[in-house]
């Protein structure tokens, strides 16, 4: 890095430029692991390479990337949310219901927001009031969210009766592109506004940092964490309802794929369990990986176990070797 | 090397440990620069030199926590290059670390014998619990301290902690690990015995000598140059020089020591001011720090430095984190600027003009993953640098950060850097520059100075100097003797979680160290001090001051 001093005037240039090369400079391996998946399942399979497929993948990566999103919060400041399936499980079955008793059409999205938002809140606020570790909370109220919920289905899957609704999922106001898949690009441009423009995204970074340090110099630690929390709920409850309209109905298995998937692309993208390290804009790449090595090798025809084995050993690989790079050793 | 260096003549066979050539740096900072000594068989040896000067470097190397950049090490003959502590007690290499290493919820047998449990394993895997406690009872004996090894570790105080741990250093390698020569590393060990264990230290000194060698810091030079047989002086990374104390004394150690003459007025006393006249802008009442009843009240005016002062377990520490409401109390009230009191809390308090800056700076006080912008804006996240809509004020972080690496002189800083790249003087600077652009009404500073070079001390002394003329109050605890005399004006004295003398410091009439030290010892152990013995000598006390004139 250079250590003069740049001008005044070329101040945002200079700034553009420098924050590029340090994203380069970290972000180059996950990218790749994205462009060798590409090409291995291009040449491996002829239906890979297809804009039908395309419009498939990001149809499949949307609600993962959505969920992420939220969850890159709570794991930036070192802290872990294995709670985010159960969540779309849960308000995918309340928003449903709602949805189908009550008639309100699109209104179940900000009330699927603020069930998720709460949901997510009573995570922070048992973890943070409770002195508990985020880990053990989440993985209490994964239990209990997954319980209520399978409790509202009855252990059946409900499809919604409002008609056209699916509309706001599979609709294409861009063609070849999944309305859903659309709304997740715009909730990551928003998200990584926050994160790198706002105060909120600062404070994540603080107090995954140095929570001593953060909390020494007088910043409100324990509020930020529940917000964070919140946050991860609220996305999560809104790529529920998205996940219910692109799929028809919400059923037991909603989000069950989301506790590995969720906590797997925001690692591989980059951002440490130690916190304070990458951010919800790397999340969108290991959002990318995941996605595409589910569907590459699907049209392999690769068994269901075997994907299991591959996926999970790709996800200690990618760690080993990012953590090796930026010599980042410690997990909380 | 050094003119006065009359160096003592050592046989080359009875050399236990040889270093040559020993560097180390981090990114740019040099810490040690082509360092060669060495510790004969029998004998105590002592590195001494400001902090700062590389001595705890050298013990981390030497007991495998870091590694040099160059330089070579042999211990009895044979090449030594340790990689881990575990490595280098095998080679019979033990240390005494500044900060105790015991764990508290377990007998003391088990403290002493840590690390040497195999040896006393029956059938493989049941532990000869009696033959553990005989072998702690022989290392207790041969230390001469009255310890019950059969007790909780937690149950004796700091100063016995120490003592045990010294033992365990000393003794246990030889007694239980049955090493031939073993070579105990002990830092500052002495700093926080009291006069009674100090003692039972001094005449474990004498045994090891029969059997084995000592590496020694200290900061107390009286009492280096009684019991070194070798002292070798290092200063900003270099050995400087290598002395016999028979031919050595105190001022030509402190002279190599420092390397220059210090500014006659180092703590800028002819610009210390009378405030009786000034408001009060911070007054703390009842403040209970552990639930023991305790009611400590402090008082600072506009533009005075009241010092906080007390042996390393005192409170002044947990004292300086309950009035900024970092940990607040357990009880007690604190107003800020004639505000009505209240239960101190930090995030409330910042808003009001208060910075508090901790002793842990690397834990506490920067990030060091995270820039100097970064880190500055830190604490003003609230108002300085968020717009009403919580949009961060990027530029003006940016301009405020390059505005105060100009104006403190943080050396090789931009914005940008990491903190990590920075020397802890530059990396205090900015934990200070963080409540500067907050123009605070009142600064908590825990040792300010603490792992910061001279020059930068003294910039820092000045920018305190600066903040009191600009009005600003200060609570300074730390544990440098001279800089809470001479900084100061008026010092409280801690003990054991109370305040127990203050002491008024005006510009012409400072106190003495000794009348200090003196406050500062638990009742029953100041009669012993020889009321003319220099308080240097006399005082179980950290960093103990160094800039004795």
């Amino acid at each position: 890095m250079s250590l003069a001093v740049p001008s005044e005037h070329g101040k945002p240039l200079r700034g553009l430029l420098d924050a590029f090369r340090s994203v380069e400079k970290s972000l180059w391996f996950p990218i790749g692991v994205v462009l060798f998946l590409f090409v291995f399942f291009s040449l491996a399979t002829e239906s890979f390479a297809t804009l039908r497929n395309f419009t498939a993948i990001s149809g499949q990566a949307a609600t993962l990337l959505i969920v992420c999103l939220g969850a890159t919060f709570v794991v930036l400041m070192g802290s872990i949310d294995l709670s985010v399936g159960a969540i779309v499980l849960l308000v995918g079955a309340g928003g449903v219901q709602i949805l189908n008793s009550f008639g309100i059409g699109y209104w179940v999205l900000p009330l699927a927001a603020l069930l998720g938002g709460l949901l997510g809140a009573i995570n922070g606020a048992v973890y943070v009031y409770g002195r508990i570790p985020s880990f053990i909370v989440t993985l209490g109220t994964l239990s209990v969210f997954t319980g209520i919920a399978l409790t509202l289905l009855d252990g059946r899957a409900i499809q919604f009766t409002a008609p056209g609704f699916e509309q706001i999922a599979i609709g294409q106001f861009i063609p070849r592109l999944p309305n859903i898949a659309l709304w997740s690009l715009v909730a990551w441009v928003l998200v990584v506004v926050v994160a790198v423009r706002t105060r909120f995204g600062r404070y994540m970074y603080l107090i995954g940092g140095g929570e001593q340090v953060a909390s020494t110099s007088g910043l409100p630690v324990r509020r930020y964490k529940i917000y964070a929390f919140a946050i991860s709920g609220v996305l999560a409850g809104l790529g529920s309802i998205l996940a219910v309209a692109r799929l028809g109905a919400a059923g037991p298995s909603l989000g069950s794929d989301l506790l590995l998937n969720s906590l797997a692309a925001i690692v591989v993208g980059g951002t440490s369990l130690a916190g304070g390290v990458g951010g919800p804009h790397r999340t969108l790449i290991g959002v990318l990986i995941i996605a595409i090595l589910d569907n590459g090798l699907n049209l392999m025809g690769v068994s269901q176990y075997l994907q299991m084995i591959i996926k999970g050993l790709v996800v200690i690989a990618a760690v080993l070797v990012s953590r090796n790079a930026t010599q980042e050793a410690v997990v909380k | 090397m050094n003119t006065h260096a009359a160096v003592p003549h050592v046989p080359r066979t009875s050399v236990t440990f040889e270093a040559a050539g020993i560097s180390k740096s981090y990114g740019p900072n040099v810490i040690l620069d082509d360092v060669g000594f060495e510790v004969p068989a029998n004998q105590v040896v002592t590195l001494v030199g400001e902090n700062g000067a590389g001595k705890s470097t050298i013990f981390n190397i030497l007991s495998g926590l870091t590694t040099p950049s160059a330089g070579s090490m042999r211990l009895n003959g044979r090449p030594y290059a340790p990689r881990s502590y575990g490595e280098a007690v095998d080679h019979g290499v033990s240390r005494v670390f500044q900060e105790q290493a015991l764990i508290q919820n377990v007998p003391v047998y088990e403290n002493l014998l840590l690390g040497q449990d195999h040896r006393f394993l029956r059938y493989g895997q049941l532990v000869d619990r009696a033959g553990m406690i005989d072998a702690a009872r022989r290392i207790v004996e041969e230390a001469g301290i009255d310890v019950d090894v059969r007790r909780r570790t937690g149950d004796y105080d700091f100063s016995k902690r120490q003592s045990i741990e010294i033992a365990r250093a000393c003794l246990a390698p030889t007694l239980v690990a049955g090493i031939r020569s073993p070579l105990v590393l002990l830092d500052e060990p002495t700093s926080a015995l009291d006069r009674r264990d100090e003692e039972a230290f001094f005449r474990l000194v004498r045994r090891i000598r029969q059997f084995g060698s000592l590496l020694f810091v200290s900061h107390r030079l009286s009492e280096v140059l009684e019991i070194s047989d070798l002292i070798y002086v290092l200063k900003d990374g270099k050995l400087v020089a290598r002395l016999d104390p028979r031919t050595a004394d105190e001022p030509l150690l402190h002279s190599l020591m420092v390397g220059r003459e210090r500014a006659a007025d180092y703590y800028y006393e002819r610009r210390q001011r009378d405030v009786a006249a000034q408001p009060v802008v911070l007054s703390a009442e009842g403040i209970d720090l552990d639930g023991k009843g305790g009611a400590l009240g402090i008082e600072v005016r506009a533009g005075e430095i009241v010092g906080v002062g007390g042996l390393l377990d005192s409170g002044k520490s947990a004292l300086g984190k309950a009035v900024a409401g970092v940990v607040p109390p357990v009880a007690g009230k604190v107003a800020l600027s004639g505000a009505p009191g209240r239960t101190p809390d930090i995030r409330r308090f910042v808003g009001k003009g208060l910075g508090y800056i901790p002793a842990e700076r690397l834990v506490e006080g920067i990030i060091p993953s995270f820039s100097v912008a970064w880190n500055l804006s830190t604490g003003s996240g609230g108002d300085l640098f968020s717009g009403p809509l919580g949009f961060w004020r990027r530029r003006r972080e940016v301009a405020t950060a390059r505005h105060y690496i100009d104006s403190l002189a943080i050396r090789s800083a931009t914005p940008d850097l990491s903190c990590r790249r920075l020397s802890g003087g530059n990396q205090q600077k900015v934990v200070l520059a963080r409540w500067l652009a907050r123009r605070p009404k009142v600064l908590i500073l825990d040792n300010p100075t603490r792992g910061v070079d001279a020059g930068a001390k003294q910039e820092i002394y000045r920018l305190i100097r600066e903040l009191t003329e600009a009005g600003v109050g200060i609570v300074l605890i730390t544990d440098e003797l001279l800089e809470l005399i001479g900084l100061s004006n008026r010092v409280l004295i801690m003990q054991r979680g109370r305040i127990a003398a203050e002491v008024p410091a005006p510009a012409d009439a400072k106190p003495t160290e000794h009348q200090l030290v003196v406050r500062m010892l638990p009742q029953g152990s100041t009669g012993e001090l020889p009321s003319e013995a220099p308080a240097v000598a006399a005082a179980p006390f950290q960093p103990a001051a160094l800039e004795t004139v």
